[in-house]
């Protein structure tokens, strides 16, 4: 009888979650259509189309204090196929628009580089994929939605493990559920994976960390219930499918996220982008974590742990002035440290504690950050 | 020990050549064979020129054995239908260095028909061969002279001299020479072409020793006026030069002997031979103005002296001293020296002046210098701080390089004059481009006469594109007082001129099709080298070039936007024929509609307004 309500009340959530799916593709549908019926009017009535699309030349990349990130300034320039240099971009964003209201109609995802081939079979014609990659910013300037909405997806992959129950949404799976923490490798963070409802987790804290030889050390150590978290190999700089994912496990399961990355001024950045996003991606808003916190490994730690170094090279010593330029990184811990690798020029990696056991890392490095972070 | 006697020797011109011949241009077999081409063929021109007649001008280089392999001997022939030489001077013009007609201040494919002996010369040190000249300057009798030139003593060796009938007047020279067409050939026949393009009123034919014949036949046929013979202009002479001026206006006193009395009393008119000193006087006032300067000096000591002819025949003059008015002689009656006081007011003692000290400094500047007024010479005067009525003879050394450097540096002399110089004309250059290339586009300008350091200057320039023009161009063709300069292009102004210029600006892009034709005329090419193959960088020429070339490309960048926007206007049209059906295709998928948009009206009417216009462009174009 018990079982009977909650099967009950289970397919009821079901349903409630596949029409938030629904929702959203709706949503995205109907945009895509406005977009397409504008055009569609011009050409009926014996003009040529055009639309305006926000510029995302440098001069138009602002910092918005409010929002804690790079956005968009108010310039936009118009696109018309009137104008013969503009004639062959415009056929190329109008293709993509029509293709990607396709995937989404059929719930099919692609990814950039099939975007690329895909084109072909509709004679439009691409020079190479960076320019097939560029029109799908354009899309996502004029639709302010990432590709991922459109069903595009990036060819690399980072991982997820931990306590965490997910609902399916994509075709085929609808209503499956899955725990994360049921295999050791970690899951990877891919379409399915991002559009998936979180059902509910035991976790307390959500920790991104830059390399995937931590992140299996950090499964081995079971971080996952020793801190109650949720662990995330960025693979690097974080894929905008995990900053989604990151920025949904703290909205949604209202966890905090902290970063650790090697002690460099990389590690630094990768840190920031989780925060606050890139000049790349001003177009978007949906992909920032402003709450994120970089615990570690800061210039400072290198000093007080004693961790054995490697030198800067010329392009760390460069990438440190370019960021001092940075309106993100004229206060707090981010200027500090920055300063503190100017000074030191030298950097130490995640592997460097290693000098102290294997498992130095996560039984005292580790619980003393997460203390930290507290603070922060 | 035997002591080194020094031995100093003037050595002639002749030899002075001889061991400096690679200046001149002849340092090895291949250079000296197209340097003697050059240097026949450009006299051949000038003979032409000078006269007014329209040259045929016939060159032959044939090979002594064609068996053998080069350097070897060739036989250079250039025959023209120019005036031709005197029989009389064709020795001395042919066979002594130094020797020729074109001493004066005009513009002139070369000076002193110094190149055409060096070329002798050269062939006879190389071959032993002597040169052979067939002039005729009547069209009557034709004189065969074939000619040696004695080194050491800068002297004609005449070999042989005959004579023939003839109907025509022309010249035609022919030497053996050491030359080695197989590496100079490209070279000459670039010279043959090129110069046929730049003198487009010439019948130019050269017959190759590997038997090919090269005809430009004359398209032109108007002759460009000839140049004027000028004076010179202060801004352009040196120390040296204003001393031989002054020489030149100064005139000895005249030796005053039987023939001289006879000349006087023949130009007075006087037939009786025993007259008053009175009437003799009276006479001369009346004939003064046509009286030639030596007469008008033996009159005026003679109103001095206050003696008849006969009187003057027992004297000789020994000084005149202007500065204390006294004329001494030498009485043969008396034998003893004499003097009298000379009257400054007497009109005489002007007269005497000028013959002794020279002219006064402005009646030397308005009457030795082109374009110098009264005016100006008063105020150059003041400016070099120099009395206007200075005597020129009785100017010191310092007081000559403080006047030349005074003439060089003062700016209120006008412009040198520009009727020395035969630019070729815009349009003759314009039909010798669009003959030769067959372009697409062409446009020539004459820029106004401009000077440097007094030599006055006329740049001519031409640019063509497309037609039968190769492309990876600017081809620059460089002309100086319509001479082909072939060598030595890096260091040239023509050259810098065009590096500098950023032809991304006037549109014209990638690996273009056109050529420059820059033509420098001037009494003086301020050339880099003796070899005359490159000319120097001076600011005003450079400024010249630089006004003259903006100005063609601003024309070329104009017919290249024009014929861009008929390629434009063509290719919008096949760019809305190929996606505007797709775009309309996407967006009524994207849009949820069956039927595709109601475009196809507008595309056409588009498509039809681009070629329209693309047709119009052209035909605007084609016109041109």
């Amino acid at each position: 009888m018990k079982l009977a309500i909650s099967k009950k009340q289970k397919d009821s959530k079901i349903k409630a979650r596949s029409k938030k799916a629904d929702d959203k593709q709706k949503t995205i549908l109907e945009m895509l259509k406005s977009h397409g019926a504008k055009i569609y009017d011009d050409l009926d009535n014996g003009q040529f189309p055009k639309f305006s699309i926000p510029s995302r030349s440098v001069s138009n990349i602002v910092y918005d204090k409010k929002l804690r990130q790079y956005i968009l300034g108010n310039n936009a320039a118009l696109r018309s196929s009137r104008n013969s240099a503009q004639l062959r971009s415009f056929t190329q964003l109008m293709w993509l628009a029509f293709f990607a209201n396709r995937l989404t109609n059929e719930r099919k995802s692609s990814t950039l580089r099939d975007v690329y081939y895909s084109s072909q079979a509709f004679a439009v014609e691409f020079e190479d994929q960076s320019e097939s990659d560029n029109i799908i910013v354009d899309l996502e300037a004029v639709t302010s939605r990432a590709r991922e909405d459109f069903h595009i997806f990036p060819e690399e992959r980072s991982s997820i493990f931990g306590d965490l129950n997910i609902e399916y949404t994509i075709p085929g799976y609808e209503g499956k559920t899955m725990n994360l923490a049921n295999h050791p490798d970690g899951y990877s963070i891919g379409p399915s994976l991002t559009t998936a409802e979180l059902v509910d987790t035991s976790a307390e804290i959500v920790i991104a960390i830059e390399k995937g030889g931590l992140f299996t050390r950090f499964v081995e150590e079971q971080v996952d219930k020793k801190f109650k978290s949720i662990i995330i190999n960025t693979g690097g700089q974080a894929p905008r499918s995990t900053r989604t994912l990151l920025k949904r496990l703290h909205d949604e399961m209202k966890l905090p996220v902290i970063c650790l990355t090697d002690g460099d001024v990389y590690g630094e950045h990768i840190a920031m982008v989780i925060k606050s996003g890139s000049a790349n991606a001003a177009h978007l808003r949906e992909l920032t974590v402003p709450d994120a916190k970089w615990v570690g490994v800061w210039a400072t730690d290198i000093e007080k742990y004693k961790l054995p170094t490697i030198p800067m090279t010329e392009s760390d010593i460069k990438r440190c002035y370019d960021l001092q330029k940075d309106p993100r990184y004229q206060d707090g811990i981010w200027k500090k440290e920055l300063d503190v690798f100017l000074r030191l020029k030298r950097k130490a990696e995640l592997e460097a504690f290693s000098k102290y056991g294997l498992t130095n890392i996560t039984d005292k490095y580790l619980p003393q950050k997460l203390e930290l972070a507290k603070s922060l | 020990m035997s002591s080194i006697k020094e031995k100093f020797n003037q050595i002639s011109p002749s030899e002075f050549f001889y061991s400096n011949r690679d200046l001149a241009g002849f340092s090895n077999p291949t250079r000296s064979l197209y340097t003697a081409v050059r240097e026949f063929v450009e006299n051949a021109l000038d003979a032409c020129d000078q006269k007014g007649i329209l040259p045929d001008v016939h060159l032959t280089i044939k090979a002594v054995d064609p068996e053998k392999s080069d350097p070897k001997p060739y036989i250079l022939t250039v025959k023209d239908n120019g005036p031709g030489i005197d029989a009389e001077h064709i020795p001395l013009a042919f066979g002594t260095v130094l020797y020729g007609s074109k001493f004066g201040l005009k513009q002139a494919r070369g000076m002193f028909g110094l190149g055409a002996t060096m070329a002798i010369l050269y062939g006879q040190i190389t071959t032993n061969k002597p040169v052979t000249v067939k002039s005729s300057s009547d069209a009557k009798i034709q004189n065969q002279f074939e000619i040696l030139l004695d080194i050491q003593k800068n002297k004609p060796v005449i070999v042989k001299h005959t004579t023939k009938e003839i109907t025509k007047t022309g010249l035609s020279v022919s030497i053996c020479l050491e030359g080695d067409y197989s590496k100079a050939g490209t070279k000459i026949r670039d010279y043959v072409y090129e110069t046929s393009l730049i003198t487009p009123y010439a019948s130019i034919t050269f017959d190759d020793p590997k038997g090919q014949k090269f005809s430009h036949p004359r398209f032109v046929k108007e002759i460009p006026s000839p140049p004027t013979i000028i004076r010179p202009h202060p801004h352009g002479i040196d120390v040296e030069r204003i001393r031989r001026m002054i020489v030149e206006s100064q005139f000895e006193i005249p030796t005053i002997d039987d023939a001289m009395i006879e000349k006087v009393r023949k130009d007075l008119g006087l037939s009786v031979k025993k007259l008053s000193f009175t009437s003799i006087m009276e006479k001369a006032k009346k004939k003064w103005k046509t009286l030639p300067r030596q007469v008008r000096v033996v009159i005026a000591l003679m109103s001095f002296l206050k003696m008849d002819f006969e009187k003057l025949n027992k004297i000789r003059i020994e000084d005149i001293d202007m500065p204390n008015k006294k004329l001494f002689y030498w009485d043969f009656g008396d034998s003893q020296s004499k003097s009298i006081d000379m009257d400054p007011e007497s009109q005489y003692y002007k007269q005497l002046t000028n013959t002794v000290q020279g002219e006064p400094l402005t009646t030397f500047l308005t009457k030795r210098f082109q374009r110098v007024g009264p005016t100006t010479a008063l105020k150059f005067a003041a400016f070099a701080k120099l009395k206007p009525e200075k005597r020129m003879g009785t100017l010191t050394n310092q007081e000559l390089v403080n006047l030349s450097d005074a003439l060089q540096k003062f700016d209120d002399f006008m412009a040198p004059d520009s009727s020395c110089l035969a630019p070729l004309g815009a349009e003759p250059l314009e039909k010798g481009i669009k003959k030769f290339f067959n372009p697409d586009f062409v446009a020539v300008v004459q820029r106004p006469a401009s000077a440097y350091s007094g030599f006055p200057f006329i740049i001519e320039m031409g640019i063509a594109y497309g037609g039968d023009i190769k492309s990876g161009g600017p081809h620059v063709y460089r002309y100086a007082n319509r001479i082909p300069l072939l060598y030595d292009e890096g260091s040239d102004v023509v050259i810098k001129v065009v590096n500098d210029t950023d032809w991304g600006r006037y549109k014209v892009k990638g690996e273009p099709p056109f050529i420059i034709v820059s033509h420098i005329c001037s009494t003086r090419i301020p050339y880099k080298t003796a070899g005359k193959e490159n000319v120097a960088d001076r600011q005003e020429i450079e400024r010249e070039l630089r006004l003259a070339l903006q100005y063609l490309s601003r024309k070329l960048s104009s017919f290249m936007s024009k014929r861009g926007q008929a390629e434009m206007a063509k290719k919008r049209a096949n760019l809305y024929a190929k996606y505007i059906p797709m775009i309309a295709e996407f967006c009524t998928e994207l849009s949820g509609k069956k039927k595709e948009p109601n475009y196809k009206k507008m595309l056409e009417t588009e498509i039809a307004f681009e070629t329209k216009k693309a047709v119009k462009e052209e035909n605007e174009i084609g016109n041109k």
